[in-house]
């Protein structure tokens, strides 16, 4: 299929030009990147000797490390928690804020904050709400008569990431559905309540079917997102030696690369991590043929 | 496109490893040399004025200082160093020494050393061993720290609680703690911790109280760790037991406070070397210094030092170690103790007023004396990874959530195994 009008003769030069710093961008930054990683997980190096070759040496130790099948095993348990949460939160918003009700704007203003808010910032502020001593998530609690919870401990320090990396997610989600609602015609409705059908019955007719392209859009970007996580994670869990108690791949990486120096190992786990979204991107192009609804 | 893959992977792999080979031929007219550092924006000034003494002194040599915060200073160093540009002269902390020298990024200093006879002669030996390797010293310190007891004297004013003496037991200083500790406006929480530490890092309080406690950190080879073995245990016990008691707010809780909860005004007492003499001050806190407690073993305190090292690919090695002897000789030495953040290597500078008569009414004697009974910061090779395994590794059972003597014995197979990695 062509769509509108193709570039002509000197056009063609300054389309090129334009394009430039971006596909030389792609080339050197993503792919040159993409590519040496492939290279130095097949050596050791430690930034500073000449790289050794080790073949697949590094790939095999990837199955017998334990701190990165730890943190390998934290990255699904996260994607598989944050992903879900995403999606479903973030379609429910939308289809609240896509009512004609008084000051949406401002709400959909508030729930899109966190999208253009440094994670940096953010988390500090999170820090404080998950505090055990001084939190108000905690006072709030206590005013109501319960214990005081620990949120950032060890056994709760999964769930308190997983929320606030949800909540820094849902404003661009909730932008995604949005769009994919507006697009969805207003007789269909119309047809379905002269019909009968009550607003859930409408939802889940109307509504859900016809925005599963919005759907597989925002769950590839969250999946995408969940395997590099990484900002909120390092900001409420790190230790004072480095270590996290939610250590994830992302974060294995880091610390084995430049704090380590196993530049070989990192990249072994960055290529895993990628092969991994690589695969789960291919279930989703296989779920898309089979139930995604394009009009 | 298999074979461009290649070539790309090639040319990469090219352009991160090499770069920088060109060796220079003899030294002859004026050099710049470089020195990096982390350390606050206020000490580039005086390292400022040591550089320029030691221009006017060497004028053929001139020293472009460069100072980073701790996290940015590693991640800059192994940039330059990476991209084969590396400075001439960098800091080090002692225990990541190994780290560093065994993958061959310094310089062996010891053809320098032997020819000025003398020159270590008057450096505390405690802070030169950390830098000394099977063949020669690879890096000399620059300053040291030994950690002490700090305490808030208007805090035991007011509990009516006798200042700690050289004679105090850890008993002692958990006693005091309890009384210290107090909930000022009746509402179930407490508003004054008696005590508080770091106690990831084993500098600030579990090194100390392991070796008191007869204990030992790592067998002598580096190859068993050993703080979970007789002594050892009592002296975890006793940590646990600050959290346990309340005394001391968890690892997790802590934060809330600030990052130093002497310095917030939120603890009587803490363990911590002279670096944080500066900022006490300027937060005008009324405290003073004692000794470590003692226990059932002795005394025991931690030596741990910063020093420099020369890179290996230093274009001007002779340049950069006349820069290093300058700085550890009296007038450097002298200039670098109005810094206030540690205590100089050299022992006449240590020992006189330059150092001992610096601004507050502090007891700065008491970092010195500590030096009869202390033991050098453990330094080998995977120090960081093996810092982390053990000592974030325990966090759990400080926040409440793990036994402390299972969790140890994890650790220790866990540390044992980097340990054997870094052989």
């Amino acid at each position: 299929m062509d769509y509108g009008l193709k570039p002509l003769g000197r056009e063609k030069l300054w389309l090129w030009l334009m394009l430039a710093p971006t596909i030389i961008g792609l080339l050197f930054g993503t792919i040159g990147s993409l590519l040496a990683t492939l290279g130095l997980s097949l050596f050791n190096w430690d930034l500073i000797n000449p790289p050794k070759w080790a073949g697949a040496e590094n790939y095999v130790q990837l199955f017998q490390n334990k701190d990165y099948i730890e943190a390998f095993a934290n990255t699904l348990k996260f994607s598989a928690l944050y992903v879900p949460g995403v999606v479903i939160i973030s379609l429910l918003l939308a289809v609240l804020l896509n009512r004609k009700i008084r000051g949406v704007g401002f709400f959909r203003t508030v729930y899109f904050l966190p999208t253009v808010t440094s994670a940096v910032a953010t988390a500090l502020v999170w820090n404080m709400i998950y505090g055990k001593e001084t939190g108000i998530l905690n006072f709030a609690l206590e005013t109501l008569g319960f214990a005081p919870v620990c949120w950032l401990c060890s056994d709760n320090a999964m769930m308190s990431v997983v929320i606030v990396n949800i909540w820094g997610a849902i404003g661009e989600g909730m932008i995604i559905f949005l769009a994919g609602l507006t697009a969805i015609p207003r007789d269909y409705y119309e047809a379905a309540s002269l019909d009968g059908a009550n607003d859930v019955q409408q939802f889940f007719r109307v509504t859900l079917p016809l925005v599963t392209p919005s759907i597989f859009f925002q769950t590839l970007i969250a999946a995408i997102n969940a395997f590099q996580a990484y900002d909120y994670i390092y900001m409420l869990t790190r230790r004072g030696q480095g270590d996290s108690s939610v250590p994830v791949a992302v974060y294995s990486i880091y610390r084995n690369a430049f704090h380590f120096f196993r530049m070989g190992d990192a990249s072994a786990q960055a290529i895993q991590l990628a092969l991994l979204v690589a695969v789960f991107m291919a279930i989703m192009f296989w779920w898309e043929r089979r139930y995604v609804v394009y009009e | 496109m298999k074979k461009l893959m290649f070539v790309l992977v090639v040319a990469s792999l090219l352009l991160a490893a090499c770069g920088g080979g060109a060796k220079p031929a003899a030294e002859e007219g004026p050099v710049e040399i470089t020195f990096t550092m982390w350390g606050a924006p206020e000490e580039l000034a005086v390292w400022q004025a040591v550089v320029d003494d030691f221009h006017k002194a060497n004028p053929n040599i001139s020293v472009k200082v460069d100072v980073s915060d701790w996290d940015s200073y590693w991640t800059k160093l192994n940039t330059l160093i990476a991209g084969g540009t590396p400075p001439d002269v960098f800091a080090m902390d002692a225990p990541l020494f190994l780290d560093w020298q065994s993958r061959g990024a310094l310089l062996n200093l010891q053809p320098y050393i032997d020819a000025n006879p003398g020159f270590l002669d008057g450096i505390y030996p405690q802070t030169l061993t950390a830098y000394k390797t099977a063949d020669g010293y690879y890096g000399l310190p620059r300053d040291f720290q030994t950690i002490v007891l700090f305490y808030n004297k208007d805090m035991f004013d007011a509990a009516g609680v006798d200042y700690p003496t050289a004679d105090w037991t850890y008993d002692d200083m958990l006693a005091a703690a309890k009384k210290l500790t107090l909930d000022t406006n009746n509402d179930g929480k407490v508003e004054q911790y008696g005590f508080w530490s770091d106690t990831w890092d084993m500098e600030l309080l579990w090194s100390e109280a392991i070796w008191a406690y007869g204990g030992e950190i790592i067998s002598p080879d580096h190859s068993k760790t050993l703080i979970g073995e007789g002594g050892a245990r009592d002296a975890w016990a006793y940590i646990d037991s600050l959290y346990k008691e309340g005394v001391m707010p968890t690892p997790t809780t802590s934060g809330e406070f600030g990052l130093d909860l002497f310095q917030s005004g939120m603890a009587a007492m803490t363990t911590i070397g002279h670096w944080a003499v500066p900022g006490y001050v300027q937060s005008g806190i009324n405290f003073d210094v004692a000794p470590m407690p003692k226990g059932p073993a002795g005394q025991a305190t931690s030596v741990n030092s910063a020093g420099f090292v020369i890179s290996k690919d230093s274009k001007h090695a002779d340049a950069a170690f006349e820069f290093i002897k300058f700085a550890l000789g009296e007038a450097g030495q002298t200039k670098l103790a109005q810094l206030g953040f540690a205590i100089p290597v050299l022992k006449s500078v240590a020992e006189s007023d330059a150092y001992l008569k610096q601004p507050g009414e502090l007891n700065q004697k008491v970092f010195l004396d500590s030096v009869a009974f202390a033991r050098t910061k453990p330094v080998f090779k995977g120090y960081e990874e093996w810092a982390g395994v053990v000592g974030d590794g325990l966090i759990p059972v400080f926040d409440g959530e793990a036994e402390l003597n299972a969790t140890l014995d994890e650790l220790i197979v866990a540390a044992d195994e980097v340990l054997a990695a870094n052989k």
